[in-house]
C-alpha cells in the first residue's frame, strides 16, 4: 500500500507548552479538536500520508512537550528532521518572545542546515490577541521561514501549514533523497586537470 | 529535413542514392554532417585577439561516418566566440572576402600557443574539421586511399560551399599527420605536411627552411616579396644542481622523544618525497623578424637566446609525485575495506585478561547489579594506569609478536593519555584533569569543520587516536598494528572505568551529537565514570566521617538508622519511605547531594528540638524538606504559605545517537492509537515522576498546583477576579487539560512519594551503559574503527592542507579546499559513506598537496628566500605563482630581467656541471657582448626544440593570380622534423 509513496518525511513540532502543538497535529491527522487533550509528556508521534503536487509523501510527525524539563529529551528528535513547525500562541506574547530560544535550539541540535522551517501563529479564533500578524510575518522573514496563522479549533490554516511545508521540502533538492546521486566530483577546476601533456590532441610542442 | 522544401535537392538526393557508389555515399554523408553543423557559407568574423587561441574556450562536436564498412570519426573543433556585432557582421559579409582560416594564416598574434591542438599550433586556426579513422579502425596509409579521401573532402567542400578547413588524418595516429583543404570563392588553400625522424642537414637552419618555403610557393614573381619570420628556441633544464629536493621520506626507525622519524604523534606528514618539478622549459622567442635581418645557416648563427626579445617559461610537473599526506590517507582508507577482526589479526583472546575474571559482558553485568558486591576500586597511582593495562596484555602474547614495539606504544599511549604522565609519582587519588575546555580551545573554523564533517574537536582523544592509528597503519605493522593499538586502547578504557579515572581529552557533559559516534561513545563512558566515581567518592566520604560504621554498605543499607528513626515524626510515613530507599540498587547520589546530606545531618542535630515544636504546630507538613536546590523567586506554596523551592533533580540520562535512534524507534513502534500514545507517555513519565518526587521532598505540604507553577507555568492560569467585597484579587487554577480527571500528570502526582533525587532509583544506569559501551568497543573490527574515524582523518587532512596553504598563499588550492569541504560534508552526513567517492576526494587532497609541493620546489629553485630586494622578490613570487597556474609565463625583461638572470644562472650551472667546469661565482652577465662562437664551454645547452614560422603573401599559381597568404610552420627536434605548409592558390585565374 505504501508503494506509491514518494518518500517519508520527518517533521517536528516545537514551541512553548500550551500553544496548541498537539491540537494542531490532531486537527491535521484526525480533523478533530479535543478540548480534553492531555498535556504531552516527552514526545508524541503521529503519521499521515498526504499528496502534494501529485506526489505522495508519508509524514512521520513528532510532537514535543515544550516544558523546560522535557527539553533534555527532545534534542534527539531533531536529528534527521527535514521540516520543523515552530508554533506560538497569538494570544500570549511570552510564547512569541521565546521563539528565538527555540530557533537556537534548532540550530544546535539539527543535523542538517537545510531544514525547512515554518512559523505558525495559533489560536487566531480567540479574541484577546497579543501578537499582530505582521509581527509574525516579520519574524518569519528575518529567519527565512514559511509563515501562516492558524486555529486548531476552527481548522483555519492547519491543512495549509502542513502542505506548504511538505511542498517546500520536496522542492528543496538533496533534502528528501536519502543520498544525493549527483555529487560527482568535478576535477575540472583544478589547474592540472585541463590536460597535462599528451591528451586528446591538445598538446605542447615538446 | 530542411531540404525537403527544396524540390531540386529532393530530386538530387533521390537520384543520388539510387545509383550511388560507396564513394559517393561517403561524400554525401560528409556534406550532410557539414550541413547539420551549419558550417556552410562565409565564415568571416572578427579578427583574433592576441593569445585568444590559448585563452579562449575550445569546444568540439563529433559524429561517425563510414566509407563502406570503414569507420571514421568526424570532429568539429572550434573556438567559442560571442556573436558578431552588427558592424562586424557587415564588414565580414563582403562577397569575396577570404575565408577566415586563410586570413588567420598570417595572424602573428597567436604564434607558439603554450597549449593547443597541433593544427592550431601549426596553422593558427580557430576552427577546423577532422576526419580520422575510428577508434578501432586501421590507419590510412596507402597513397591511393589518402588521395581518395582528399578528393572526397574537396568535393564535399565544393558542393556545400563550406569555408571551414577540412582535414583527414593519415598514417599512424601518433605521427599526427594531417592533410587538408580550405575552399573559398575562387581560392583554395592546401595543407600539406612533411614528417621525418631526422632533421636533414640542409634544413637544419633558417636559410635552408626559407629555401624550401620559397621553392614550395614556386612564385613566378622576381624578386619575391620578403618573408616574415617568427622563431622560438626552447631550452630544457633537467639538472637542478644544488637545489636538490629537500624532503626525504621520514625515517621510521628513528624514534626521538615521542617522535617517529621526526614526525610528532598527532601530526600528519605533508609534502612530496621527490621533486614535483622535473623540468624547466625556457622558450626564447623572436616574434617578428624580416628575412635577411638575421643570419642562421650551417656555419653561423645570429640567434643568441640571451638576445631574444621575449622569454617565457614553462615547468614540467612530475607525474603523480609520491605525496606523504596522500599516501597516509590512501593507506588508511584501505583499512576500511578489510574484513579481519582484531582476534584474527592478533590471535585469539586479544581482549582477555589472564588470571582475573574475563570481560564477558553478562558476567560483568551480573557482578555489578548484584547488590551484595558493590565494587570498591583500589586506587593506584596514575602512573600505573597505562602500564598495568598493558602488563595484562603482554602476558597474553609473546612480545615479539606485537606489531608495535614497546617504545613506540608507550609514547603513543602517553600522547593519548597525558594524564598518566602528569600524575606519575603522585601517589594519590587526585581526579585526573577533566579536560575542561576541550572543544572550546578549537578555533571557530575548526569547530565548523568538525560539526560539518561530524568528526571530533581537533584536540580530542578521538581525533588524536585517529591520527595515531593512521600513523601506526603506515609505519608500524599496518592492519595488525592498528588492531594492536586498538586493543590497548580498549583495555585502557576498561581500566579507567573500573578504577574511576576519567578519560582525558573529552569535553565534559553529555555526548556531543555533532561528533562521530565513536566520540559520543567515549563521552558516554566518561559520563558513566563520572557518576560512578561521584557515587563511590560519596560513599568513601561517608564512611570516613562515620567512624562508627565500618563499611559503606552498612551505612547505606541501614538507612533507617536509629538516629534517623528518632527524627522522623510519623512512623507510617517512615514505612513507605523505607520501602523505597532500602534497596541498594535504587541508591542514587552525587557529590553535591552528599554534601547537602551531611550539612542537613548537622543542622538536624542542632535544630532537633526546634523542629519538633514546628512539626507539632503544622500537622500537614509531614516530612522534613530535603534536596532543595534554591528558592523559586519569592513564590510560596499555595496551601502552606512557605517558600517554594526548586528541588535537586536527577540529571537527564546522557545519550549517544544510536541510543536515541533506538529509543525513538521504540516510541514510534507504539503506533498512533490512543493506547499507543498513552503507553508512550507512560514510558516517558519516569523523568516526570522523579521530578515530582524531588519536588515533594523539597517542598513538604505542596500540591500539584505548586508543582505545575514551577514545571509548566502556562498550565496554571491566574485571573483577576472581583471578590465579594469588590476587591480585585488574583485567582489561580490549573488549566483545563491538567484538570482532566485521571490524566497522567495527576496520576503521577498521586503516586509520587517525597524522595529526594539522591535516594531515588537511578534514571540512568551508568553500570549498564558503561558495559554496553565497552562491549561495543571490543566488538569493533579495524575496518569498523577506521570507518568511524574517517571523518576525523579527513578533518585533520584538510586542516593540514589549509595550514600548509596558508604559508604559501595559493589561491587555486584554497579553491580546491573549499570544494573538498563541501563534498566531504555532504558525504559524511551518511553513516556509511561511499568509499569510492572518498577516494576521489583523497585524490583532490593529493592534488592540492602536489601543488603546494610544487610551489615550494619552485620557490627554492628560484631562490625567493635569498632575494633581498623587496620589489624583485615580489616579482619573483608573482612569477612562481603564475607558473603554478598558467601553462606558460613570460619572464619580464627576457634575458636581461631579474628573472632572466636567475634562469640563465640555472642553465649555466647545469651546463658547467655537465662539462665538469668549476662553477664561477659570477657567470657572464647575460647582457654582455656576444658569446664566443667556439672554444669556451657554451653557456646554454643546444636548444631542444626549434620552431620557425614563415609567412608571406604572393600571387599563385600565376603572376596575375590573386595575392594570397602562404605559410609554413617548421619544428626541429632531436628526432622529429616536421614541416606543415599551407599554400593558397587562385582557382579562377591560373
Ligand atoms: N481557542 C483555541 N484553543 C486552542 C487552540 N489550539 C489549542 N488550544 C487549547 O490550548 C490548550 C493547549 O493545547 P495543546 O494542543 O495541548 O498545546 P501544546 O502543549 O502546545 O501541545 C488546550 O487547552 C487546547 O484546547 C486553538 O486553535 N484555539
Ligand atoms: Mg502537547
Amino acid at each position: 500500500m505504501d508503494e506509491d509513496v514518494l518518500t517519508t518525511l520527518k517533521i517536528l513540532i516545537i514551541g512553548e507548552s500550551g500553544v496548541g502543538k498537539s491540537s494542531l497535529l490532531l486537527r491535521f491527522t484526525d480533523d478533530t479538536f479535543d478540548p480534553e487533550l492531555a498535556a504531552t509528556i516527552g514526545v508524541d508521534f503521529k503519521v499521515k500520508t498526504i499528496a502534494v503536487d501529485g506526489n505522495k509523501a508519508k509524514l512521520a510527525i513528532w510532537d514535543t512537550a515544550g516544558q523546560e524539563r522535557f527539553r533534555t529529551l527532545t534534542p534527539s528528535y531533531y536529528r534527521g528532521a527535514q521540516g520543523v513547525i515552530l508554533v506560538y500562541d497569538v494570544t500570549r506574547r511570552d510564547t512569541f518572545v521565546r521563539l528565538d530560544n527555540w530557533l537556537n535550539e534548532l540550530e544546535t541540535y539539527c543535523t542538517r542546515n537545510d531544514i525547512v522551517k515554518m512559523l505558525v501563529g495559533n489560536k487566531i479564533d480567540k479574541e484577546n490577541r497579543e501578537v499582530d500578524r505582521n509581527e509574525g510575518l516579520k519574524f518569519a522573514r528575518k529567519h527565512s521561514m514559511l509563515f501562516i496563522e492558524s486555529s486548531a479549533k476552527t481548522r483555519d490554516g492547519v491543512q495549509c501549514a502542513f502542505e506548504e511545508l511538505v511542498e517546500k521540502i520536496i522542492q528543496t533538492p538533496g533534502l528528501w533523497e536519502s543520498e544525493s546521486q549527483n555529487s560527482k566530483l568535478r576535477l575540472s577546476d583544478s589547474p592540472d586537470a585541463r590536460g597535462g601533456g599528451s591528451c586528446g590532441g591538445y598538446c605542447s610542442m615538446l | 529535413m530542411a531540404a525537403d522544401s527544396d524540390p531540386e535537392s529532393e530530386v538530387f538526393e533521390i537520384t543520388d542514392f539510387t545509383t550511388a557508389s560507396e564513394w559517393e555515399r561517403f561524400v554525401s554523408k560528409v556534406e550532410e554532417v557539414l550541413n547539420d553543423w551549419k558550417l556552410i557559407g562565409n565564415t568571416a568574423s572578427r579578427a583574433l585577439e592576441k593569445g585568444e587561441l590559448t585563452t579562449g574556450i575550445w569546444e568540439e562536436k563529433s559524429d561517425e561516418i563510414s566509407f563502406a564498412d570503414y569507420k571514421f570519426s568526424i570532429t568539429h573543433h572550434y573556438l567559442k566566440r560571442g556573436p558578431l556585432t552588427d558592424k562586424e557582421a557587415k564588414e565580414g559579409s563582403e562577397e569575396d572576402a577570404l575565408p577566415e582560416a586563410m586570413q588567420d594564416l598570417l595572424c602573428v598574434d597567436n604564434d607558439f600557443p603554450p597549449r593547443a591542438h597541433c593544427l592550431v599550433r601549426w596553422y593558427s586556426l580557430r576552427e577546423f574539421v577532422i576526419i580520422a579513422p575510428g577508434a578501432n579502425s586501421d590507419a590510412v596509409i596507402s597513397e591511393s586511399k589518402c588521395n581518395i579521401l582528399l578528393s572526397s573532402i574537396s568535393i564535399a567542400l565544393g558542393n556545400t560551399g563550406c569555408q571551414v578547413p577540412l582535414f583527414v588524418q593519415i598514417q599512424q595516429k601518433a605521427r599526427r599527420m594531417y592533410v587538408g583543404v580550405c575552399e573559398g570563392p575562387g581560392v583554395r588553400t592546401d595543407f600539406e605536411m612533411v614528417h621525418l625522424r631526422k632533421v636533414p642537414n640542409q634544413y637544419n637552419h633558417l636559410s635552408g627552411l626559407l629555401d624550401i618555403f620559397k621553392s614550395k610557393i614556386g612564385c613566378p614573381l622576381m624578386p619575391l616579396p620578403p618573408v616574415n619570420v617568427a622563431i622560438r628556441f626552447t631550452y630544457v633544464l633537467q639538472d637542478w644542481q644544488q637545489y636538490s629536493w629537500p624532503q626525504q621520506p621520514p625515517d621510521i626507525d628513528a624514534l626521538v622523544g615521542g617522535e617517529v622519524g621526526g614526525l610528532e604523534f598527532g601530526k600528519l606528514p605533508f609534502g612530496a618525497c621527490e621533486d614535483p618539478i622535473s623540468e624547466l622549459h625556457l622558450a626564447t622567442t623572436w616574434p617578428y623578424l624580416a628575412e635577411g635581418i638575421v643570419v642562421d645557416n650551417d656555419v653561423y648563427s645570429d640567434l643568441d637566446p640571451l638576445q631574444a626579445p621575449h622569454w617565457s617559461v614553462r615547468v614540467r610537473k612530475a607525474d603523480n609525485p609520491q605525496c606523504l599526506l596522500g599516501d597516509f590517507l590512501t593507506e588508511f582508507l584501505k583499512i576500511c575495506r578489510r574484513k579481519e577482526s582484531t582476534d584474527e589479526l592478533l590471535g585469539k583472546s586479544a581482549f582477555e585478561e589472564d588470571g582475573k575474571e574475563n570481560t564477558d559482558i553478562t558476567h560483568a553485568l551480573q557482578k555489578l547489579t548484584d547488590p551484595g558486591t558493590v565494587h570498591i576500586p583500589r586506587l593506584s597511582t596514575m602512573s600505573n594506569i597505562v602500564h598495568s593495562a598493558r602488563k595484562r596484555m603482554h602476558r597474553n602474547r609473546r612480545v615479539e609478536e606485537s606489531p608495535i614495539n614497546n617504545e613506540v606504544l608507550n609514547s603513543i599511549l602517553l600522547f593519548l593519555f597525558p594524564d598518566a604522565a602528569e600524575k606519575a609519582g603522585e601517589a594519590s587519588d587526585v581526579t585526573p584533569s577533566t579536560s575542561c575546555g576541550v572543544g572550546m580551545a578549537a578555533t571557530d573554523e575548526d569547530y565548523n569543520l568538525y560539526s560539518q564533517f561530524k568528526s571530533a574537536p581537533s584536540n580530542s582523544l578521538t581525533y588524536k587516536l585517529a591520527l595515531c592509528l593512521c600513523m601506526i597503519n603506515f609505519y608500524h605493522g599496518g592492519m595488525r598494528g592498528v588492531a594492536h593499538l586498538w586493543q590497548e586502547f580498549v583495555l585502557e578504557m576498561r581500566y579507567r572505568w573500573e578504577n574511576n579515572y576519567l578519560i582525558p581529552g573529552l569535553a565534559n557533559g553529555a555526548p556531543d551529537l555533532k561528533c562521530c559516534l565513536l566520540h559520543q561513545k567515549l563521552q558516554m563512558l566518561n559520563c558513566c565514570i563520572e557518576r560512578k566515581k561521584a557515587r563511590d567518592d560519596g560513599r568513601k566520604q561517608l564512611s570516613s566521617e562515620n567512624a562508627s560504621s565500618s563499611s559503606i554498605e552498612r551505612k547505606l543499607s541501614n538507612n533507617s538508622s536509629d538516629k534517623e528513626k528518632k527524627e522522623k515524626g510519623d512512623p507510617s510515613q517512615q514505612k513507605s519511605w523505607d520501602s523505597w530507599s532500602d534497596s541498594e540498587e535504587e541508591f542514587f547520589e552525587c557529590i553535591s547531594d552528599t554534601e547537602e546530606l551531611q550539612e542537613s545531618d548537622k543542622k538536624e542535630g542542632a535544630a532537633k528540638g526546634e523542629r519538633k515544636v514546628e512539626e507539632g504546630k503544622k500537622e500537614t507538613q509531614r516530612w522534613k524538606p530535603e534536596g532543595r536546590l534554591h528558592q523559586y523567586g519569592n513564590m510560596t506554596l499555595l496551601r502552606m504559605g512557605e517558600l517554594l523551592y526548586i528541588p535537586v533533580t536527577q540529571e537527564p540520562a546522557p545519550m549517544t545517537e544510536d541510543l536515541l535512534e533506538e529509543q525513538s524507534e521504540v516510541l514510534a513502534k507504539l503506533g498512533t492509537s490512543a493506547e499507543g500514545a498513552h503507553l508512550r507517555a507512560r514510558m516517558q513519565s519516569a523523568c516526570l515522576l522523579s521530578d515530582m518526587e524531588s519536588f515533594k521532598a523539597a517542598n513538604p505540604g505542596c500540591c500539584l498546583e505548586d508543582f505545575v507553577r514551577w514545571y509548566s507555568p502556562r498550565d496554571y492560569i491566574e485571573e483577576e477576579v472581583n471578590d465579594k467585597i469588590g476587591n480585585i484579587v488574583l485567582k489561580g487554577e490549573l488549566s483545563a487539560r491538567m484538570k482532566i480527571p485521571g490524566n497522567m500528570w495527576v496520576e503521577a502526582w498521586e503516586s509520587a512519594k517525597p524522595i529526594p533525587a539522591r535516594r531515588q532509583r537511578r534514571l540512568f544506569d551508568d553500570t549498564r551503559e558503561a558495559e554496553k559501551v565497552l562491549h561495543y568497543l571490543v566488538g569493533l573490527k579495524p575496518a569498523d574503527l577506521a570507518r568511524h574515524l574517517l571523518p576525523c582523518i579527513m578533518h585533520a587532512a584538510l586542516l593540514k592542507v589549509k595550514e600548509e596553504e596558508s604559508i604559501e598563499d595559493i589561491p587555486c588550492v584554497r579553491k580546491i579546499i573549499q570544494q573538498i569541504v563541501t563534498h566531504v560534508s555532504k558525504l559524511l552526513r551518511y553513516s556509511n559513506p561511499d568509499l569510492k567517492k572518498l577516494e576521489d576526494i583523497i585524490n583532490q587532497i593529493i592534488a592540492s598537496e602536489a601543488i603546494i609541493a610544487r610551489s615550494r620546489s619552485l620557490q627554492a629553485k628560484f631562490g625567493i628566500n635569498k632575494c633581498e630586494k623587496e620589489d624583485e622578490r615580489e616579482e619573483l613570487e608573482r612569477f612562481v605563482s603564475c607558473l603554478l597556474e598558467q601553462p606558460e609565463v613570460p619572464a619580464t625583461g627576457a634575458g636581461r630581467g631579474h628573472i632572466g638572470t636567475i634562469i640563465y644562472k640555472l642553465f649555466v650551472n647545469a651546463q658547467r656541471a655537465a662539462t665538469l667546469t668549476p662553477i664561477d661565482d659570477e657567470p657572464r652577465k647575460p647582457s654582455s657582448e656576444r658569446r664566443p662562437s667556439s672554444g669556451a664551454v657554451p653557456e646554454f645547452p643546444p636548444p631542444t626544440g626549434r620552431e620557425i614560422i614563415l609567412r608571406t603573401t604572393v600571387p599563385r599559381p600565376a603572376p596575375y593570380s590573386k595575392s594570397l597568404p602562404q605559410r609554413m610552420y617548421c619544428v626541429l627536434l632531436k628526432d622529429d622534423f616536421r614541416l606543415a605548409g599551407a599554400f593558397s592558390s587562385d582557382t579562377s585565374f591560373f
